[in-house]
């Protein structure tokens, strides 16, 4: 069984790309990847994507993306996770290298949102929980959420200045990342005032709609050696799969999947969760950060908002999250949002993360949910030497 | 836009709140399970599901999905039956701003969506304070 | 006409939306100040309609009844949701009912009482053990017309079934017809139209008239012998007006006289007035109740209360209750309910 390694990522602007399609995306994230390791050729593509059906009228993006790239005969096909796309497609890569069935997987995370009016947009989203028990009634993925914010502020208490601190985390992070979709910080006055979409979730509280693709290579340790590069291994690569909707779950504020995938994560990496130098968490709504860092052990039961107004998460902090912004700040194109993750770690632990360089970063965690914690993958990428 | 067909199939689901019942441990699901998360028993039966509970949480939902936008702004539920069994549903016939935690509900029937294309009419459940 | 073997209501359930529309408001509009006949009517909410409305007094009448099964299901309407496709079979998948006789019913304000009749009919014949009976409309005015004012949302359901299961008893009913177009509405058209003052007297006052008339004739009963009576109900002068014309007293009147808080709810009208007369009426009680719907006719019934109704309507939903929870709109928010701005 070979080791699996990250031997280059690339990755567009998040924005509002109005005169670039689903495939300009793709293709963009993926050259430069591939370009920047000329000598290794992908043997297999990967696409992790959410909707580009209801929003493209495009399937089959595995073919699609190897056609454009002249990768014919490769295997090459979509992963679908809803939010959880990203990490479920590195994952998939993942396996592919550790199983020897392949040395070089191209991986491509990417999203088409924009060209979706609001009402269209939120109900492609909302594909990602019940058609007949959720979408049905009329509730949105964002009023998941909303009550899942409710409940954790009525069980423990939380003041929404210090969830505010969140989306300020991550909006400052991403003033100084090259490929975030937000470049102005924000401040927790902002935050508390901006209009409410979904009592109690605000416009500041919820990661942006945008459009974006992240890639990355994914080779074995034989192609990473030939690189003469920083060997960067993905040291775990977990998923995990949570009871379907919020309202089947015993406890709702539970992220299940978020521990079993992490818990697993840490012990295939044979790591503890105070090992890490960072964590790349799901911040799709301050309430899912918050709940994320509870369920991996990172914070107290109720006491991440405290934390991250305390500073520990700062990226100078104790332990820093988001290092690029999160989905807040940098973005959250759905299906993309996993690989983005994992290229952000990778330029962390090989030192080119720039201006956002956490300092003597090593060993770096990502976390990606699919729905509320419904597909989660968690992947931690270590520097070796 | 919601399916016709697929709206056909879960009627009983949506005006008669029916899930399944566990013929080996008598435990009730709905939405409704094949498979028994009790026991594993793998032969259950259709069971109605009592039409009362109580309000566990409660969001205002101002941005629908295109097919709901003519009834923005409306309540979203997270409802537990009587029989411990929980679903998502509008909550109608209240003041959202009034609107308390464990107040007691029941099912109503109303129209949930429609197909104005087609000429359509989607119903089905929404939950109203008692009585 | 007497039915063979005595039939009754096993049990009844009304049903009025919460919300209300100031006549002062539709007054405000389309005149500039001033108010209608009724204070206010009950208006449906954008979410409900002909069909969910008959669920909930259906529902309510089934549990009042502690009916199992139903042989027939028999909606009165002249606003269905689909003009192809029978409210009644929507009903009856509400109900978990299949074996039924299921139909749609239309003779404007009276086919609520006509889905009576012919439930009357088949169980006393044997046909079925019981049957439900709707009258319930989400009735609709041109926008400026005078019959914005009533035009009104509500109705009411009753369970029919053997008199020795009944909480009251049909004597006898009574119907009169004939080809007067007072108010009609067209397919395709969305609100109906009318001919104003000529409503009354040649097709409201002489239908009830007649009706009622030959009804006390074929019973022998007169007005006094009656403890209450329930007449369709337009606007609140109308019953108070046929009623003294026939010889009965506004007293008798008072328990089901609605127009004024809720409107007209057409073909629910007269049976929401039974509703609420059921609610207060006692052993022994001799009721009249007789529909008007346009187009033209009348149904007259005599009803004698029995002892089970002071047990029976323990289960049930005052009709004063639903009047009483109340929130009152403005014309733009009835507008944006009733889909009036829809073209």
């Amino acid at each position: 069984m070979s080791r699996a390694y990250v031997a280059s990522v690339g990755m567009t602007q998040v924005g509002e790309h109005w005169r670039k399609s689903l495939l300009d995306l793709m293709v963009e994230a993926s050259l430069q990847a591939m370009n920047a390791c000329p000598s290794i050729v992908p043997d297999r593509v990967i696409v992790g994507n959410m909707f580009s059906g209801a929003g493209s009228n495009q399937e089959q993006l595995g073919a699609y993306l190897a056609s454009q790239l002249n990768l014919v005969g490769v295997p090459a096909y979509k992963v679908e996770g809803a939010c959880g796309s990203g990490g479920a497609a590195v994952h998939n890569g993942y396996l592919s290298v550790k199983a020897d069935e392949s040395e070089a997987v191209l991986v491509c995370g990417v999203e088409k949102m924009k060209d979706l009016d609001v009402g269209r947009a939120t109900a492609a989203l909302a594909m990602a929980d019940s058609a007949e028990y959720t979408q049905f009634v009329g509730a949105t993925f964002i009023s998941l959420n909303a009550l899942t914010h409710a409940m954790y502020v009525k069980k423990h208490g939380v003041a929404k200045e210090e969830m505010a601190g969140f989306p300020v985390l991550g909006h400052r992070n991403a003033a100084s990342a090259r490929h975030s979709m937000f470049k102005r910080p924000i401040t927790v006055e902002d935050v508390i005032r901006s209009p409410i979409i979904s009592d109690p979730i605000r416009l500041m509280d919820s990661s942006p709609i945008c459009d974006g693709a992240a890639a990355l290579l994914i080779v074995n340790e034989r192609k990473a050696k030939e690189l003469g590069d920083v060997m960067v291994e993905v040291a775990a690569s977990e998923v995990a799969a949570n009871l379907f909707t919020i309202y089947e779950r015993p406890d709702p504020l539970d992220y299940v999947a978020t521990r079993a995938a992490a818990g697993r994560a840490l012990a295939k990496a044979g790591v503890k969760i105070g090992q890490v130098d960072f964590i790349e968490v799901h911040d799709a709504f301050s309430v899912t950060a918050a709940l994320a860092l509870e369920s991996m052990g990172v914070s107290g039961p109720g006491q991440a908002p405290k934390d991250v107004t305390k500073g520990r998460f700062n990226l100078d902090g104790e332990l820093p999250i988001n290092t690029f912004g999160g989905l807040k700040g940098r973005g959250h194109p759905v299906g993309a949002t996993g690989v983005y993750q994992v290229a952000e770690a990778y330029l962390q632990v090989s030192g080119k993360a720039e201006r956002n360089q956490v300092k003597g970063a090593k060993v770096g965690m990502t976390h990606n949910m699919g729905g509320v914690d419904t597909t989660t993958s968690v992947h931690i990428l270590r520097r070796e030497g | 836009m919601i399916n016709p067909i697929s709206y056909w199939r879960l009627k009983d689901r949506y005006f008669n709140l029916l899930g399944t019942k566990c013929t080996k441990c008598g435990a009730e699901w709905f939405p409704p399970a094949r498979v028994c998360r009790k026991c594993g028993c793998q032969d259950l039966v259709d069971h109605e599901m009592p039409h009362t509970g109580r309000l566990l949480a409660h969001t205002v939902l101002k941005e629908p999905s295109e097919e709901f936008r003519s009834s923005a702004p409306y309540v979203v539920g997270l409802i537990e039956l009587d029989n411990g069994q929980r679903l998502l549903a509008q909550v109608v016939d209240v003041d959202p701003t009034g609107l308390q935690d464990d107040t007691r509900v029941r099912l109503t029937i109303r129209k949930l969506a429609e197909d104005t294309k087609r000429g359509t009419i989607f119903y089905g459940y929404k939950f109203t304070p008692l009585p | 006409m007497k039915p063979n073997s005595r039939v009754g209501i096993l049990g009844y359930g009304a049903y009025v939306p919460i919300f209300r529309l100031p006549t002062t408001e539709v007054a405000r509009v389309w005149r500039g100040e001033g108010a209608g006949p009724n204070k206010e009517k009950a208006v449906a909410h954008h979410d409900e309609d002909t069909f969910t409305m008959a669920c909930e007094m259906a529902r309510r009448a089934v549990r009042m009844a502690g009916v199992k099964e139903l042989g027939a299901v028999l909606v009165g309407t002249e606003s269905k949701p689909y003009v192809v496709k029978p409210t009644s079979t929507m009903l009856v998948q509400a109900l978990g009912q299949h074996f039924t006789l299921a139909a749609d019913l239309e003779f404007a304000c009276k086919a609520g009482t006509e889905a009576m009749q012919f439930n009357i009919a088949l169980v006393s014949s044997g046909m079925i053990r019981a049957g439900l009976a709707v009258g319930v409309d989400t009735a609709q005015g041109r926008p400026g017309d005078e019959l914005e004012y009533t035009a009104a949302s509500g109705g009411a359901a009753f369970v029919i079934g053997p008199a020795t299961d009944a909480l009251a008893t049909f004597e006898a009913s009574t119907s009169y017809v004939s080809d007067t177009g007072d108010f009609w509405r067209r397919p395709g058209e969305k609100f109906p139209s009318h001919l104003g003052r000529f409503t009354g007297e040649p097709a409201y006052f002489h239908h009830i008239e007649s009706c009622v008339r030959a009804h006390l004739k074929e019973t022998g009963h007169t007005p006094s012998d009656y403890t209450w009576a329930v007449f369709h109900q337009p606007n609140p002068r109308f019953p108070l007006e046929v009623g003294a014309k026939l010889g009965f007293k506004p007293e008798q009147l008072e328990p089901g006289l609605l127009n004024m808080s809720i409107g007209n709810t057409y073909a629910g009208s007269s049976l929401i007035g039974l509703a609420s007369t059921l609610d207060v009426a006692e052993p022994g009680d001799r009721i009249l109740m007789a529909s008007f719907g346009s187009g033209a006719g009348s149904d007259a019934f005599t009803i004698e209360v029995t002892d089970r109704i002071v047990e029976r309507r323990k289960l049930g939903v005052p009709v004063k209750d639903m009047i009483e929870r109340s929130v009152k709109v403005d014309y733009a928010l009835y507008v944006r309910f009733r889909g009036k701005l829809q073209d």
